[in-house]
């Protein structure tokens, strides 16, 4: 450290006394002793279980053949396949063709087999040069579909064996082409989307072999699987966190229409992948954002919000949702003031969205609404009119700690206007009063006892607002019923000391020697 | 606009603790509510030349801790606060810095660069300061820069590369503060201080280097320069230069050969002749050498199977001039270094480094000392035969038992006969010898031992009457009893050869420790630690009647600690040490007698009197003797078990006081493993206790005061809870979980690269999983289906661990046990959710591939119960 004090080298001397080091050791292993009594006794309990439970010797059994004996024999399976793909791959007369192809499908069905399919042992006999050769130019269709079909499955294991697609990587770009047959294409998307979806680095190589505009082109149809695993392996390409592939995706003419087509008429699983894209494509694109807008998305996502029960096709379509708002909160406000409080409302779906019991689905869809609560003074107003007000004070005091943060954020927002300056935000004791009313406050101390900083922050902004704002200085009164003083207290010797002096400078400004006095 | 200070700064040195105090707050307000104000006018102040040094000099100080602090959550504060300033306005503060480093004033531009350093570890990885190093550079390459300017801005560039990674910078930046710092070191162009700052900066821009290290001219002429500084005129120079040659040993070991003769010549000069500071590094050099061959060795193992990186053999190579350079600097002892824990000098150094290179060579060092032993060993002058004896003990560990065996077996008679060597350090050093062959050739259990039936009597009694001797000495001759006893702790059921001694060997242990000459608190320490070895080493079945018979007299001893004197603050300490040792010795023998059924009742007997004992000893409020009291405690409550619930209404308080104890954590901590021992013992007795242990625990945890390393074995400590009250645990069960998820994400979090972080992630993890077992377990067959609602983040948590590369082993064992658990007590509900998280197929199988048998065991359990779960309709 850059602090004084020499940073001479000195070390233990050899020659050293046997009383603290002894000690040490001594009060060491009374924690193991402890410990391992502990475990002594965890394990009885778990061996007691077992005897009690006659079937469970046998299911152990069972499983056990499955792990440690199965496994090598499909491994074993998988070698012996890649040899007779070699001896076919090599032989050249009579019914060659049907020889590969034969011996393709039955690699093919080993590594589509089991939850663990032995891509290992197929890589280590060399299966993956001898795929590519299938791949070449000019093979017939069962043979390529064969083939991609393997490298698809392969691409789907770990890390490593992802990554040993590498050599076959631009074949299969290559038949993505419009000359292809559609299932070969389809194919080969699969692949590409499996080998995407490892990593940036597999994703850098593939956009620069040229897979992005092909791929981008098979989602222009109306319909069909070939759409869907394009568009799938699409959002894999695009995901980011770089967002060039973005751009270069914005840039393919003819592809936001596409987009905007789909997400408007096609069936529900296509959209879930259409939904990705846009996720991505809002997340990591200003243009595509910005001309995604021109042409109406935010209505097509809210009627899909509105329509839908599909959690896979909810989940993205509310993140888009709420990517869109956190950039242009204006677009939302023309929404918002032509179509309130019908069921297609944007605040009508996110309130369906809070409904729900899927967690994801909630806490997005408070997130959003806490990006159109920090809005104008309109954007609260329109939300606080709503039905979904004793939504999120129910939320606020029922739901697990994440969503009732969010929710928090909601609330709170939508009791100040929005910030300017250094100064403290002025409050709008309207929504405050009733926000207030409807039982929120001991959702907001709870927040305050959190061990989330930031949470327990935002618990303390709020008790502030009370404190400062409710009429009649009743604030007090409020938060000491709720046992707020003893919330912020905990804060005294807090660690943080942003929080530190917003506590205690709160309790000595509300709570201080004259408190209570004129009672 | 900056405002003016400096009366704040003065006053807030004032020796009227009003005016300061008063000086403070002022300052503090101004910091609360204006902190960029507050920071450029300091360092308006810290440039200042006109002003005070004393105001200068806080103002300084203020400056590096509104950057840095060495508690990590302040530190991200400070980070956080600074990136929030406004950019212009820091601009003008670093300006500043970087102009300070021109002052005339020698204290500032030293503070200048130091704070500049801090500025760079935050903002440099930020690329946020992209032109600090261009504007140092200039500094040093301008025409007619100053020296002092230069001797800062070299300072400065240390401090930079000390605080920052070298991935934070280009290349060619590298390159460039390199290129400066090695040409400030150039004798002919630069003035002493300058000289010096750029040895000292090199030190810290050594690990760097790595590019320039690896290209032979660049590494060339760095080391030549380094061999030039090495011998400078001025001895700080040449002890930095010598620092870096220790660094770059570790560093660069791989790429030394061609320098080594060179080196050694160097450093034998400079260990033969040079003063003391600059010698001690220079064995240090060969120290650190040895470090990195004992490493490459170990790594060679058979069994670890890794290709190991290269081993050059230096040592070996240089061995014979090596260990004759090594052996000289023996010779060199002070009078009293025996009396002083702080001393190191140079003989001291040199034995340490022999040993080193005794495990690095093994055998071959014995025929390189040997002669110099026997040469010195009888000599007339203590200080040759305290170095024989010294260079003899120093090559204990290393060589093989066969080459030692013979030597020693010669030379034991005559070490035994010097414990009344006339002279104070040779019977000091003989005694520490004894200790260290009883260490390294004594383990009858392996088949070996220089000590047989027959000179075991001659032993014990040289070391019974050389414990009498001056405390220095006689502290050593605890090391031997100590490294004696341990040799015979496994020596089979039947019989212990130390056994008759025992009573014997207790006896000068208790008066060793009773001795008030000298030192004597070092010298009690290590007899009692040492007495508690002699127990616990013991052949119970022939020891059990004089363990019985010593458990009244330490208890007598402790009793008596009450009635000391106490009038100071020195006499309470000295009374909280007695009673620490006391206790720790009762822990010993309570552990041991419980050991087995037929002296179980021994404790039993004792059990009220051992307790009210303790209770005494808390009453006397010092906190170390909480500690050991404590630990002895969880050993009584295991060894009396449900009945300890007689003790718990006036125990109770102390637990209470021990959980709220934050400032001294390991009393705390202490005592949360005393509360599991406890639930142990006491099963569902425990349960009126558990509101109040419960309320305090989550209390606890939900603190930021308090150090996070009690914070695992709390986790833990929820299981031994719920294992012990089962269904009870059902009014704790969601705020216990809460805040088990809550320290769940918050390891999610943590910084991957911090490994004491990751460490300390890795048992907060493995606690975590602990409780979830624990309360699972609990609450089989009743409460099983309250789980549920926390079944879907055990799956997430112990997904999330599986795919994290850096956890342990013990936390993969956790994780699968407690996903076995769930499976097991909550059973078919869970179903669908295993279905969904299917990354427990892979995890499991990486699991059962373990080298680890334990986990294997675990992992197949859990694959049944989930399996049993799966084939269920």
């Amino acid at each position: 450290m850059a602090d004084d004090g020499s940073a001479s080298n000195r070390r233990d001397p050899i020659k050293s006394s046997v009383g603290n080091v002894a000690g040490q050791r001594r009060r060491q292993q009374a924690v193991t002793v402890a410990k391992e009594r502990r475990e002594l006794l965890v394990r009885a309990k778990r061996l007691c279980r077992v005897g009690t439970n006659g079937d469970v010797e046998d299911a152990l059994v069972e499983n056990e053949m499955m792990v440690d004996e199965e496994q090598p024999i499909l491994e074993a399976q998988a070698s012996k396949s890649v040899e007779e793909l070699k001896s076919a791959v090599q032989y050249q007369g009579k019914g060659a063709m049907q020889k590969r192809v034969t011996a393709l499908r039955e690699l093919r069905r080993l590594l589509s087999k089991s939850e663990f399919p032995p891509v290992e042992a197929a890589l280590r006999a060399g299966a993956i040069p001898l795929l590519v050769q299938c791949l070449s130019f000019g093979s017939p269709d069962e043979q390529l579909l064969e083939s991609a079909w393997c490298l698809t499955n392969i691409a789907a294991g770990k890390p490593e064996e992802t990554k040993a697609l590498l050599p076959a990587l631009p074949l299969l770009i290559a038949h993505l082409g419009e000359k292809s047959s559609a299932p070969v294409a389809e194919q080969c998307a699969w692949a590409i989307g499996n080998v995407a979806g490892e990593g940036e680095d597999l994703r850098n190589v593939l956009l620069s072999q040229g897979a992005l505009p092909p791929l981008a082109r098979m989602i222009f149809p109306d319909k069909g699987s070939t759409v869907r695993t394009a568009a799938w392996a699409l959002s894999n390409l695009i995901k980011g966190p770089e967002s060039k592939a973005a751009a270069q995706l914005v840039k393919i003419d003819g592809i936001l229409d596409a987009i905007l087509r789909h997400l408007k008429k096609t069936d529900e699983e296509t959209a879930t992948e259409i939904a990705w894209i846009i996720v991505y494509l809002s997340a990591l694109s200003d243009i595509a954002t910005s001309m995604l807008l021109k042409g109406g998305i935010l209505q097509l996502l809210i009627d899909r919000l509105a329509t839908s029960s599909s959690l896979q096709l909810l989940i993205p379509v509310l993140r888009s949702l709420g990517n869109f708002v956190a950039v242009d909160p204006k677009a939302v406000l023309t929404i918002l003031i032509r179509e309130q409080n019908t069921e297609e409302s944007i605040i009508g779906v996110l309130a369906k969205c809070l409904r729900s019991e899927h967690r994801v689905l909630k806490k997005e869809a408070a997130w959003v609404l806490s990006n159109i609560a920090a809005g104008s003074i309109e954007h609260k107003r329109m939300i606080h009119s709503t039905e979904v007000m004793p939504l999120l004070l129910r939320i606020l005091s029922t739901s697990p700690f994440d969503i009732r943060k969010e929710v928090a954020y909601v609330l709170g927002n939508l009791c100040v206007e929005s910030a300017e300056g250094d100064r403290k935000p002025g409050i709008i004791q309207e929504h405050l009063v009733s926000i207030v009313s409807g039982g929120c406050l001991r959702g907001f101390i709870e927040l305050v006892r959190s061990p989330d900083i930031e949470a327990a922050r935002l618990g303390l902004q709020f008790i502030e607002l009370v404190l400062r704002g409710m009429p009649n200085g009743e604030g007090p009164k409020l938060v000491e019923g709720e046992d707020g003083i003893d919330a912020m207290e905990r804060f005294q010797f807090h660690e943080n000391e942003e929080l530190r002096v917003m506590a205690n400078s709160l309790v000595d400004k509300y709570f201080g020697e004259d408190y209570g006095i004129d009672e | 606009m900056a405002m003016e200070i400096t009366q704040f700064l003065l006053a807030a040195q004032s020796a009227d603790a009003r005016v300061r105090t008063e000086a403070e707050a002022s300052l503090r307000q101004f910091q609360e509510q204006n902190l960029p104000l507050f920071l450029l006018s300091l360092s308006v102040e810290l440039e200042n030349n006109d002003k005070p040094a004393e105001s200068r000099r806080l103002a300084g100080i203020l400056l590096k801790n509104s950057l840095d602090a060495k508690d990590s959550a302040r530190k991200d504060h400070l980070v956080k606060q600074w990136f929030a300033i406004d950019v212009a306005l820091k601009s003008q503060i670093k300006e500043l810095l970087l102009r300070t480093l021109g002052s005339s004033a020698l204290e500032a531009r030293h503070t200048s660069a130091q704070v500049i350093a801090k500025v760079a570890s935050i903002e440099i990885p930020q690329k946020q300061w992209p032109e600090l190093v261009g504007s140092l550079l200039n500094n040093m390459t301008q025409q007619g820069s100053p020296a002092h300017l230069k001797q800062s801005t070299l300072e400065t560039l240390g401090y930079v590369c000390e605080e920052i990674s070298h991935h934070d910078l280009v290349q060619n930046e590298v390159n460039s503060v390199l290129t400066a710092v090695v040409q400030g070191m150039n004798q002919s162009e630069n003035t002493a201080e300058v000289r010096l700052a750029a040895t000292k900066a090199l030190l810290n821009a050594l690990d760097f280097s790595q590019t320039n290290f690896e290209n032979e001219m660049e590494r060339n002429y760095i080391m030549k320069m380094v061999c030039e500084t090495a011998c400078s005129k001025e001895a700080e120079i040449r002890q930095a230069a010598f620092e870096c040659l220790v660094s770059i040993a570790s560093t660069y070991y791989e790429v030394l050969e061609q320098y080594m003769p060179t080196l050694f010549e160097l450093t034998s000069n400079a260990v033969k002749g040079d003063e003391e500071s600059v010698a001690l590094q220079a064995i240090e050099f060969w120290s650190s050498i040895c470090d990195e061959e004992i490493d490459r060795q170990e790594y060679d193992s058979p069994d670890s199977g890794d290709s190991s990186p290269p081993h050059s053999c230096f040592i070996e190579k240089a061995l014979p001039h090596l260990v004759q350079m090594l052996l000289e600097t023996l010779l060199k002892q002070e009078e009293d270094q025996d009396h002083d824990d702080d001393v190191w000098n140079i003989s001291m150094a040199g034995g340490t480094c022999l040993g080193l290179v005794a495990r690095t060579v093994g055998d071959g060092i014995v025929p390189l000392v040997m002669p110099f032993v026997e040469k010195n060993i009888s000599s007339p002058d203590w200080r040759s035969r305290e170095a024989a004896t010294y260079a003899f003990g120093s090559i204990l560990e290393g060589p093989t038992i066969d080459k030692l065996a013979p030597m020693v077996a010669a030379g034991l008679e005559f070490l035994l006969n010097a414990t009344k060597d006339g002279n104070n350090h040779v019977r000091d050093t003989t005694a520490w010898t004894l200790s260290r062959i009883f260490e390294f050739l004594h383990s009858p259990d392996s088949g070996f031992s220089v000590i047989s039936p027959e000179n075991l009597p001659r032993i014990v009694s040289v070391l019974l009457e050389s414990i009498k001797d001056v405390p220095n000495v006689a502290e050593k001759v605890c090391g031997a009893i100590y490294n004696l006893a341990q040799g015979y702790e496994d020596s089979g059921a039947n019989s212990s050869l130390l056994s008759p001694y025992l009573t014997e060997i207790i006896t000068h242990l208790l008066a060793a420790a009773e001795r008030t000459d000298g030192a004597e608190s070092k010298l009690r320490g290590a007899a009692y630690e040492t007495l508690n070895e002699v127990v616990r080493c013991s052949n119970l079945s022939e020891a059990s009647s004089i363990i019985a018979h010593l458990l009244p007299a330490i208890m007598k001893k402790l009793a008596e600690t009450m009635d000391l004197p106490i009038i100071s603050t020195d006499d309470r300490e000295k009374q909280a040490e007695l009673q620490a040792s006391l206790c720790g010795v009762l822990q010993v023998i309570i552990q041991k007698l419980s050991g087995r059924e037929d002296t179980k009742p021994i404790i039993m007997q004792n059990a009220d009197d051992i307790m009210r004992l303790f209770l005494r000893v808390f009453g006397c409020h010092s906190s170390s003797v909480h500690e050991e009291a404590m630990l002895a405690i969880g050993a009584l409550a295991y060894a009396t078990g449900a009945e300890f619930v007689k003790y718990m209404p006036e125990l109770f308080k102390y637990l209470q006081m021990g959980l709220q104890n934050f400032e001294e954590y390991q009393v705390c901590s202490i005592t949360v493993g005393v509360i599991g021992d406890i639930c142990r013992a006491l099963d569902e007795k425990i349960l009126p206790f558990c509101d109040q242990i419960m309320g305090l625990l989550i209390q606890n945890l939900q603190s930021g005061a308090l150090h996070r390393s009690v914070k695992p074995p709390m986790f833990s400590c929820f299981g031994d809870i719920a294992l012990a009250i089962g269904a009870h645990f059902e009014r704790y069960v969601a705020p216990a979980v809460q805040i088990m998820q809550g320290a769940a994400q918050v390891c999610a979090q943590m910084d991957t690269l911090d490994e004491e972080l990751m460490d300390y992630a890795n048992q907060l993890r493995r606690s975590i999983f602990e409780a979830y077992s624990g309360i699972l377990q609990g609450f089989k067959d009743t409460k099983a289906e309250l789980m549920m609602p926390y079944a879907q983040h055990l799956l997430q948590f112990v997904e999330l661990v599986s795919k994290d590369p850096l956890r342990d082993e013990s936390v993969t064992k956790a994780a699968v046990a407690a996903m076995g658990d769930l499976a097991d007590v909550v059973g078919e509900n869970t179903k669908q959710l295993f279905n969904n998280f299917t990354f427990f197929g892979e995890f499991l199988n990486e699991c059962l591939e373990s080298e680890d048998e334990d986990l294997k065991v675990t992992a197949r359990w859990t694959q049944g119960m989930i399996a049993r779960l799966m084939h269920s309709s």
